[in-house]
């Protein structure tokens, strides 16, 4: 069984700062921690590859700062990491950054499952999943609850929907996009860490693989953040305060106004 | 005092405080009227609770105890656990929550100033922004104040680095219990001119004066921190680890150690899955630093060493979602066991380190001899437990009493062997005033009670706590 998983570098949530101006997170690299859902995809992998053997890769792309993350992923229990880190990829949008990652994982690694976060916590669209299926034309299952069972060849899983849940069949290989409950994460062990220091992570370019260069970066991306609006939040209310009892209607009739005015009521 | 001394004074208090500064509605009374302990068993209504908002006003308001003789009780945020801040003569609640105001941030000289009633946290989120720690630390850090820990020394759970919170008092403003506002200590790192009176006053539980102020040193902010959570097949042999760390080399700045039942209930309390199945006893080891290798070479120092010393895993958490997922199961022991079973006695011994090994087994004994459950956390490389007696449901009131106070005897006469003392961080109050009185070296306190004399004539500065002068 060989289980790939791509990962991203998030802002660590509690530390994100906006600028005023542009509306747009300030990105720091030493802030940077790895998507927090991308954990439940790493937990699903590592107790799959307990029950059926196989091999866990990492593949992540963006700058270097992100080798701390995939070593973590390492320490977890996975075997190995590789990630793509070239100018050339900068700036990708979800189009752009899936046919990344899908043409590196196609040209260097076989692949029975793959696995990712139901979303990343910055962009919150949820589409490199979806994307990096239909870029490599294999089916997917997103919002995965629940492994249900697997035969050698199909996977069983419990879909989170709105109503409960949707079981669905699914030949390998495929994509799964899975969420919270499906397993809570574990912690590295030291000897988890001691081996993944000791591993040489490589760095992949734009030569490494043959792209087509136009559906690169930014500049092979469809998609445009045009502008980022934080909403303002005022909560300008009113008190009325009432001293005696006689004044009430009186009170009420201010209320009322004020609500009017607002198109409250 | 009469109700006609009271009306008097009440009358003198708002035209002091004005109406929003002084509280009799019971309602309003009944959350000052206990700390953390058990409200229903140590819990007493004060006659009124003040809110003063200057030290001059403080002065007024002792001034005014001092000419009614009402007893006066100084009290931060409540969350004391020997019941310090509980009215339990009645008399006059001194509330310093409106004086929480940072005075002064003085980087040049590593300092704040700052008003006794301002929370912990909050200081420690200001002097962040400036890249600065403030290391005198404890665990209720979401709601203590400054003026709470002065008054209980308070220590906490980075203790074994960076010490406990005297050692960061550089400064305080005191109102003496006859009225008089004093600055004793300064922004200076070194002094020894006259009687060290500010070392006097830090722990003195609010018996000694009012804190109204404090210089309170900084430190440069430590920027990485890692934690190790070792798993051990028994107490006695995570506990044996514990010496062996503090002598290896690297200074950690917790040692924190809970057996199988602490964490238990905790994790089921807060719905966590640490995996403790296989384990007896856990060790939570952080260390912090500036240089995030030298970090991570420290904690693979401290870890190597524990897998040497018998470890069933050793689990790294590194980054700050499972850093707070450990600490939360360490930080929250006390209130499942609430849930779990209100009645009990949350105690706060202190061994000298090396006797620490010594004491679990001990624990078990009295376990076993009084059929009460003793679950045991806390600083171990303080060596400072947080060994307490759960009530079993099946007991009654009666006998859970005489048993708590036999086994209480028992524990304390076992530390006092060891060279240790009844409590660590939490103090005296009036929760451990029996036993303190009865353990404590006799001449050691008769000094106490020539002191607080001295300082208090007319005994009504938190009177009756710590000790009985009269």
């Amino acid at each position: 069984m060989q289980i790939v998983i791509p990962i991203k570098q998030v802002p660590d949530t509690s530390k994100v700062k906006l600028d005023p101006e542009s509306g747009t997170i300030i990105r720091n690299p030493a802030d940077a921690v790895m998507n927090p859902l991308d954990l439940y995809a790493l937990e699903t992998a590592l107790r799959f590859k307990e029950t059926y053997g196989g091999k866990i890769t990492i593949v992540s792309m963006g700058p270097s700062s992100a080798l701390r993350m995939l070593k973590e992923a390492l320490a977890m229990g996975c075997d190995e990491a590789f990630l793509l880190s070239d100018k050339a990829f900068a700036g990708a949008d979800t189009w752009a950054t899936s046919y990344t990652l899908s043409t590196a994982i196609r040209q260097s690694l076989s692949y029975d499952l793959i696995l990712t976060g139901e979303r990343a916590t910055d962009g919150d669209t949820g589409q490199v999943g979806p994307g990096i299926a239909a870029w490599l034309d294999i089916p997917i299952a997103t919002y995965v609850a629940r492994i249900v069972s697997f035969d050698g060849k199909r996977l069983e899983v419990a879909r989170l929907i709105e109503e409960g849940y949707q079981r669905v069949s699914i030949p390998l290989p495929c994509v799964l996009t899975v969420v919270k409950e499906i397993a809570i994460p574990r912690l590295p062990t030291l000897k988890g860490i001691l081996r993944a220091r000791a591993s040489e992570i490589p760095i992949r370019t734009k030569e490494s693989f043959s792209f087509r260069p136009e559906y690169l970066g930014l500049k092979g991306s469809p998609t445009r953040v045009v502008k980022i609006d934080t909403p303002q939040i005022t909560r300008h209310g009113k008190t009325v305060w009432v001293k005696n009892p006689e004044d009430l209607s009186k009170a009420a009739v201010e209320f009322l106004n004020f609500l009017q005015q607002r198109n409250l009521y | 005092m009469n109700r006609t001394q009271l009306q008097n004074i009440l009358e003198q208090l708002r035209i002091l405080l004005g109406p929003s500064g002084v509280w009799v509605d019971p309602e309003k009374l009944e959350a000052y009227s206990h700390d953390e302990t058990e409200a229903k068993r140590y819990g007493h209504m004060p006659d009124a609770v003040v809110f003063p908002q200057t030290t001059d006003e403080v002065c007024r308001i002792v001034k005014l105890a001092n000419q009614y003789r009402v007893p006066i009780v100084p009290r931060g945020a409540g969350s004391g656990l020997s019941g310090g801040a509980i009215p339990h003569q009645g008399g006059i609640v001194v509330s310093l929550e409106r004086m929480n105001k940072l005075i002064e941030l003085d980087t040049a000289n590593m300092v704040a100033v700052v008003e006794a009633g301002m929370v912990t946290n909050d200081l420690a989120r200001i002097v962040l922004e400036h890249g600065l720690f403030y290391a005198g630390y404890p665990m209720s850090l979401e709601t203590c104040t400054i003026g709470g820990n002065i008054a209980e020394n308070a220590g906490g759970g980075k203790a074994i680095k960076y010490g406990v919170t005297g050692r960061y008092i550089l400064g305080i403003e005191l109102v003496t219990p006859t009225g008089e506002a004093v600055w004793l200590g300064g922004k200076l790192s070194k002094d020894v001119t006259g009687y060290d009176l500010k070392s006097l006053v830090i722990g003195s539980e609010g018996t000694l004066g009012i804190v109204t102020k404090a210089i309170v040193k900084l430190i440069g902010l430590p920027t990485a921190r890692a934690d190790l959570l070792v798993l051990y097949k028994s107490p006695q042999d995570a506990i044996e680890v514990v010496p062996k760390i503090l002598t290896h080399g690297v200074v950690p700045t917790s040692i924190e150690f809970m057996d199988r039942l602490s964490i238990q209930t905790s994790c089921r309390y807060l719905n966590e899955t640490l995996p403790y199945e296989n384990a007896g006893a856990l060790l939570l080891i952080e260390v912090d630093g500036t240089n995030p290798e030298q970090v991570e070479t420290d904690l693979i120092t401290v870890g190597d060493l524990c897998e040497t010393q018998g470890a069933l895993e050793v689990y790294v958490a590194q980054d700050k979602n499972n850093m707070e997922r450990i600490w939360n199961v360490r930080r929250n022991i006390a209130e499942a066991f609430k849930v779990y079973c209100p009645i009990q006695s949350l105690e706060d011994i202190v061994v000298p380190p090396s006797r620490i090994p010594e004491l679990i087994p001990e624990l078990e004994t009295l376990s076993r001899q009084y059929g009460i459950q003793i679950p045991c956390y806390g600083h171990a490389g303080d060596g400072n437990l947080h060994a307490t007696l759960v009530k079993e449901p099946s007991m009654d009131l009666e006998t859970w009493k005489e048993v708590e106070d036999s086994c209480l005897r028992k524990l304390y006469t076992i530390v006092a062997r060891m060279g240790g003392k009844i409590s660590g961080e939490h103090g005296i109050g009036i929760k451990r005033k029996k036993y303190f009185q009865e353990i404590v070296n006799p001449v050691e306190l008769e000094l106490m009670k020539a002191l607080k004399k001295a300082w208090d004539p007319n005994n009504i500065m938190n009177p009756g706590k710590v000790m009985d002068v009269y």
